[in-house]
């Protein structure tokens, strides 16, 4: 376990921006937001909580240019690699659904598998929870313990740093000038203040009645004809926000247009909630109605991503309660799922 | 830009041929720049440049190597576009996607294939198969049916296979207007030519093929007569887009129509909700 003081990271970055486009969180307003770094500066947030964005956006872009016309090269757009800090535990596990998606499977996607290999993930603990926080209801601990090339604990005066990867290793290695072993000292210092965030968000499970996902068995199925799809769907505005701002909605839409004589293919991020989702071209459309696709989403991550990549495709980290202008709450859905029997 | 495999990326395709079946739908033969070759009932994604994509079962001989039939009705933004091509156009083709109809599993059996509509399209390239390996199976039946008979798809091709010995072939149409008197057969959706088939239903295989409701009512009758869940093959028709399970809009279920099927048997779909929407 090696320790970096703050100093000492902020060359780490600087050092990284030759191979890398590093990504910092900065806070603007009440949230955080990743930004190109460039230089040190007082609104960079290395721990905090997780950004407003969710990970996913540097890896399955909102919109990317798949297909140029008829040529065999695969347009990558990416000039380089990115390096993406202060990733959160609910990032990292929503990458675990994307890979199923994109890397796992029977067919594979050349960009994911690109940025996948080449990206670099220097993730962080959480050092507070904020309101909409439930990721341990999901099993995701609010610190990171796997699943990237390093992680940092705040501590006193910098990190603790550790690493999960061969990219990570080799690059603590590279720059083992900046490291350092870390003391007892630092190790304590981190384990109250993991406890302290734990503490935070079991609070915030209890407070808002958030059920664990062990009682996740079968809530689906159970309720497939239940009235609470409806009553939930009331308020919804079909604007996708939810899907989109989801760091394991992997959902997109190709589309074809001309440029300049030119064929290009795209992908964009879509949405299940819109109503032409499913729709295909004679008509037919098997979920007309709204609140057919609110339980679609809900089907989707807590019945088909258990069932084929025995995982709950949701990490717990709040961000569709907070985006939903129609204030459905992800924490009462399930409560009310849980609780009809 | 380096040199992977792109899944999203159409095959440059001639459009050697455009015929014109009926009032709304066309036959484009394609003759794509690389090599495709494809089993019945697996899909194409077909580009129209700059317009977009769809999907679409060939509806040729699988043994013909270089060329491809897509038989394909007006009914969209990019069928309207399709409609409107010519012969030496440039289209796109991405694909065979999808698992088709497990031929070996159909050998030494008794087959019955039921289809409507526009489903009467991805059968003739079964059926074509079928034909090539005449003899590997014990009996064909075919039974066949359009809204009215200026519908029938294939008609006089169809009407031909009635002459052959190794297939057992009943049409119909929902309905024929006066005009239509050169109509002999039967007038009745498809299930009322299901009936007086001499096979055994319960080791036999049936395939079907149509709009969401012809193979609904089809698939009871099929269960009612005896057949087995599993032997039923089913072509869903669902909004396939990637075709390779990632975008998402084809779900059914645990399954993508696009990569999973778009043929099912009925027993791996028979409890999902909605399947026939």
């Amino acid at each position: 376990m090696k320790y970096i003081s703050t100093d000492n990271l902020f060359k780490l970055l600087n050092a990284l921006k030759r191979d890398y486009n590093v990504y910092v969180p900065v806070k603007k307003g009440e949230q955080r937001f990743y930004k190109k770094y460039d230089e040190p500066s007082g609104d960079i947030r290395l721990g905090e909580v997780r950004t407003f964005e969710p990970l996913k956006a540097f890896f399955s872009r909102a919109r990317e240019v798949v297909a140029k016309g008829f040529e065999p090269d695969t347009p990558f757009a990416q000039d380089k690699p990115l390096a993406i800090v202060g990733v959160k535990m609910c990032d990292l596990k929503g990458m675990k659904v994307l890979d199923h998606v994109f890397l796992d499977h029977d067919y594979k996607d050349p960009f994911y598998i690109k940025n996948r290999e080449e990206n670099l993930i220097i993730s962080s603990d959480c050092t507070f929870a904020i309101e909409t926080c439930f990721c341990l209801a999901m099993g995701v601990k609010p610190y990171p313990e796997k699943d990237f090339d390093i992680n940092l604990s705040e501590t006193t005066g910098g990190f603790i740093a550790e690493t999960a990867s061969p990219k990570g290793e080799a690059l603590v290695k590279k720059h083992q000038r900046f490291f350092q072993a870390a003391t007892a000292q630092h190790r304590k210092k981190r384990e109250s203040r993991r406890n302290e965030v734990v503490k935070q968000v079991e609070e915030n499970i209890k407070k808002n009645n958030v059920p664990y996902q062990d009682a996740f068995k079968g809530i689906i199925e159970r309720n497939f004809e239940s009235d609470i799809w409806n009553e939930e769907a009331k308020a919804c505005v079909e604007c996708g926000a939810c899907n989109t701002i989801c760091p394991t909605c992997h959902c997109f839409l190709l589309y074809d247009r001309k440029d300049e004589k030119k064929m290009e293919r795209l992908r964009i991020w879509d949405s299940c909630m819109i109503k032409d989702f499913a729709r295909v071209a004679g008509g037919a459309n098997p979920r007309k109605k709204l609140w057919m696709r609110l339980r679609n989403r809900f089907e989707k991550k807590f019945d088909f991503f258990p069932k084929v990549a025995d995982i709950y495709a949701c990490t717990g980290c709040g961000r569709c309660i907070s985006a939903c202008p129609a204030k459905i709450d992800i924490r009462k859905v399930l409560r009310k799922l849980v609780d009809n029997v | 830009m380096c040199k992977i495999d792109n899944p999203y990326r159409p095959i440059e395709t001639e459009v050697l041929d455009v015929i014109k079946e009926t009032l709304n739908i066309k036959t484009l033969c394609l003759k794509p720049k690389e090599p495709m070759t494809f089993v019945a009932g697996q899909f194409i994604e077909l580009t129209v440049p700059g317009v977009g994509e769809a999907p679409f079962t060939p509806s040729s001989n699988p043994l013909t190597k270089d060329i491809m039939e897509v038989t394909i009705m007006k009914v969209g933004k990019v069928t309207e576009k399709i409609h409107e091509l010519k012969k030496g156009d440039t289209v796109g083709l991405r694909g065979p996607l999808g698992r088709g109809y497990p031929i070996e599993v159909f050998k030494d059996r008794e087959i019955l294939v039921v289809g409507g509509g526009c489903g009467l399209a991805p059968l003739r390239s079964l059926m074509y198969e079928l034909f090539n390996r005449s003899g590997e199976f014990k009996k064909v039946f075919y039974r066949g049916g359009c809204k009215t008979p200026k519908d029938f798809l294939y008609r006089k091709e169809i009407e031909k296979w009635s002459e052959r010995k190794d297939l057992n072939l009943r049409l119909t149409v929902d309905k024929k207007d006066k005009d239509d008197t050169d109509w002999k057969e039967n007038v009745g959706v498809v299930t009322t030519i299901m009936d007086g088939i001499d096979m055994d239903f319960k080791n036999g295989i049936a395939v079907v093929c149509g709009p969401p409701i012809a193979m609904k009512y089809a698939t009871m009758k099929l269960l009612n007569m005896g057949f087995r869940d599993e032997n039923i093959y089913l072509s869903m028709e669902k909004n396939m887009s990637c075709g390779i399970g990632k975008c998402g809009h084809c779900r059914i279920g645990t399954y993508y129509a696009c990569k999973d099927g778009p043929v099912f048997t009925y027993d791996k779909i028979k409890n999902f909700h909605g399947i026939w929407d």
